[in-house]
């Protein structure tokens, strides 16, 4: 295990920046999950980790070793890739022994450790086969396989579940987190999927356009996103956002657009006060907002007009128009009878709400 | 009712379309075939007469140009094959998987010389082998049906290495190989089914060549094609034997077609 560090690394094509001044500590162990939309420079990040691209500028130490220029081969880090990346011409044995044979390791020890490997990932009967002969989970499985056999210091993740089918990838999510219980080691895993930067990570980092948004623990980053992308790119469904002007009343703040008042406490009244805008944006995640009324004071009442409904069982998700925009209301009891077109009554509790700047759409705290 | 007699109507287009293809192709060679096995008098009635021999076989078998044309086809067909996948190989990969102004200018050079017809370089070839005393050599014939090849399949080949994805090469990198490494450990085994189809392609192409075994061999390095051209004489056409000699030559090309085509269709399905 050893720690990763970036410090101010750069990724030019030709004159293109696509990768902005990263600065990422890994500690030794911590599994860190890059996660942000296609294009935003995560998977670049990844391979320049790897050695598979050139670092334009920066510095990046695996342990105390400064690897910028060393080949990926001597970096000490195993990847599993989208697409599995097996070789197609050997069986799974091979594939799994390959690395070690590289390394000129005894065959004693060979059979040795893709046996201990084989039987962590339940592969045992599946060692004489080619990878044309395996199913999808079986392949990724292998690609697991085939980073642990190794025991290197670092794990590299590029996306490896996104060709599975979502029952599969749910599977392959657990049994990556139990792994890692069993295999402790650094580990940077890339993904476009919110849930499984929010399930695997010790830390996410949320990039966009190149630029790291924030670093933190998944409920940091839920809780208190750092700007209003990151608001709604983690989250499922998606950070509700509408835009309103800030009234004081009687020394009493409160968020207001057509149609819709929400009273503010007097802690994010003053933050908001010593911010200064008038007009803001105010984020309320979806599960917030309750149906019906508040039995107490603590929550704000407004009205909307139900557009579309989502049965899934466990719960519901209704689609509404409030003020001119469209908000998601999920944790909607399943039983809850609602027909599109009614206009129902909501309410949120205010100590939830978010608030970002007009322009900056930085989080204002 | 209509629609019956329309539906007959199409069936008896498809029939003779089909048969019409196919004796379009059968038919010269079953044409070739049995004048092969008439004796000199009987090929111009190829269908009467009931006089077949196979001394045509016998006769074309002790003329010695013909040996020795055949011997010196398949040496050069071979080594043809396997000097030309070598540098085709590496031409595919590099145009494959790398950029920069070496790979646009190679790029640039086979397509132009892919555009221009052969036909067109053969007589100053001819100038060339004689100018540097390779003429009716191996040498002389083997660079030119190189440099075809070299242009015509780098292009093949780059489709080949195109398909396989480039990440088991970086992961190759990962696992403790070099670049080389990767590509002659991981890549170049992928690409096989391409370079078997490639390698009989090759050869066969090289085999039934006619124009440089016309215009750049002569009696000491005689090829199949041309020697066949030879029972062309003054006196007349020696159907029986030409014929003899082109079933001959057919049947290398016609094994390595039956037991190479899987890897063939294999890889041209890569």
């Amino acid at each position: 295990m050893a720690e990763v560090t970036l410090q101010d690394v750069v990724k030019k094509y030709g004159t293109f920046k696509v990768v902005h001044e990263v600065n990422l500590n890994i500690a030794a162990g911590e599994f860190v999950v890059l996660v942000g939309p296609s294009g935003c420079g995560k998977s670049t990040t990844l391979r320049m980790i790897a050695g598979l691209e050139n670092i334009s500028a920066g510095t990046i130490r695996i342990g105390d070793k400064v690897v910028n220029d060393v080949p990926p081969k001597d970096r000490d880090i195993a990847m599993v890739f989208q697409n599995y990346a097996l070789y197609q011409h050997m069986t799974v044995f091979d594939n799994l022994a390959f690395g070690l044979r590289n390394r000129k390791v005894p065959e004693t020890e060979i059979t040795s450790a893709v046996t201990r490997a084989t039987q962590m990932l339940g592969l045992e009967p599946l060692l004489a086969r080619k990878p044309f002969q395996l199913s999808g989970g079986q392949q990724q499985r292998v690609a697991l396989g085939r980073c642990i056999v190794r025991r290197p210091q670092v794990f590299l993740f590029d996306e490896p579940l996104s060709n599975l089918d979502a029952k599969l990838r749910a599977q392959m999510r657990i049994e990556i987190k139990a792994l890692r219980e069993r295999v402790p080691t650094t580990s940077v895993y890339v993904t476009h999927d919110q849930v499984e930067a929010m399930t695997l990570g010790d830390r996410v980092v949320v990039m966009k356009d190149g630029w790291i948004q924030q670093i933190g623990t998944p409920l940091q980053i839920y809780n208190r996103p750092a700007n209003r992308f990151v608001a709604s790119f983690i989250g499922a469904p998606a950070m509700n956002f509408m835009k309103v002007e800030l009234v004081e009343e009687l020394g009493v703040m409160s968020a207001q657009a057509e149609d819709f008042k929400v009273e503010l406490p007097l802690e994010q009244a003053a933050v908001l006060r010593k911010h200064g805008a008038k007009m803001v944006i105010l984020g309320i995640r979806p599960e917030h907002i309750r149906f019906g009324i508040p039995s107490d004071n603590s929550g704000s009442s407004f009205s909307g007009v139900v557009t579309v409904t989502e049965q899934l069982g466990s719960e519901q998700v209704i689609a509404l128009n409030v003020a001119d925009s469209t908000m998601m209301a999920s944790r909607i009891s399943p039983e809850t009878e609602v027909s599109p077109h009614a206009s129902v009554q909501m309410w949120v509790d205010a100590k939830t709400l978010q608030f970002f700047d007009d322009k900056t759409e930085m989080a204002i705290r | 009712m209509i629609a019956l007699a329309l539906h007959a109507l199409r069936r008896a287009i498809f029939a003779i379309s089909i048969a019409a293809i196919f004796v379009v192709f059968v038919g010269p060679i079953a044409i070739l075939g049995v004048t092969s096995i008439r004796p000199a008098s009987g090929v111009f009635y190829i269908w009467r007469g009931t006089n077949f021999t196979f001394n045509n076989f016998v006769e074309v078998l002790h003329q010695s140009q013909v040996v020795e044309a055949m011997w010196n086809s398949f040496v050069l067909s071979t080594s043809a094959t396997i000097l030309s996948l070598g540098i085709t190989v590496g031409s595919g990969y590099m145009l494959s998987r790398f950029g920069g102004w070496i790979q646009r200018s190679w790029f640039a050079t086979i397509y132009i010389f892919r555009t221009v017809p052969y036909i067109s370089w053969v007589l100053p070839l001819y100038l060339v082998n004689t100018r540097l005393g390779i003429y009716d050599t191996y040498v002389g014939l083997l660079l030119p049906h190189i440099a075809v090849h070299v242009c015509f399949f780098s292009w093949l080949m780059k489709g080949f290495f195109d398909g396989i994805n480039p990440s088991m090469e970086y992961a190759a990198l990962i696992d403790g190989c070099t670049r080389w490494g990767a590509f002659y450990r991981v890549a170049l085994p992928a690409a096989m089914p391409g370079i078997a189809a490639l390698a009989i392609l090759c050869w066969l192409s090289t085999w039934n060549e006619f124009l440089f075994a016309l215009i750049l061999s002569g009696k000491r390095t005689p090829l199949i094609t041309s020697t066949m051209a030879q029972f062309v004489t003054e006196t007349g056409t020696e159907w029986n034997l030409m014929s003899a000699t082109a079933v001959l030559a057919m049947m290398p090309a016609l094994l390595v077609t039956i037991f190479g085509q899987k890897y063939v269709i294999r890889g041209l399905r890569m």
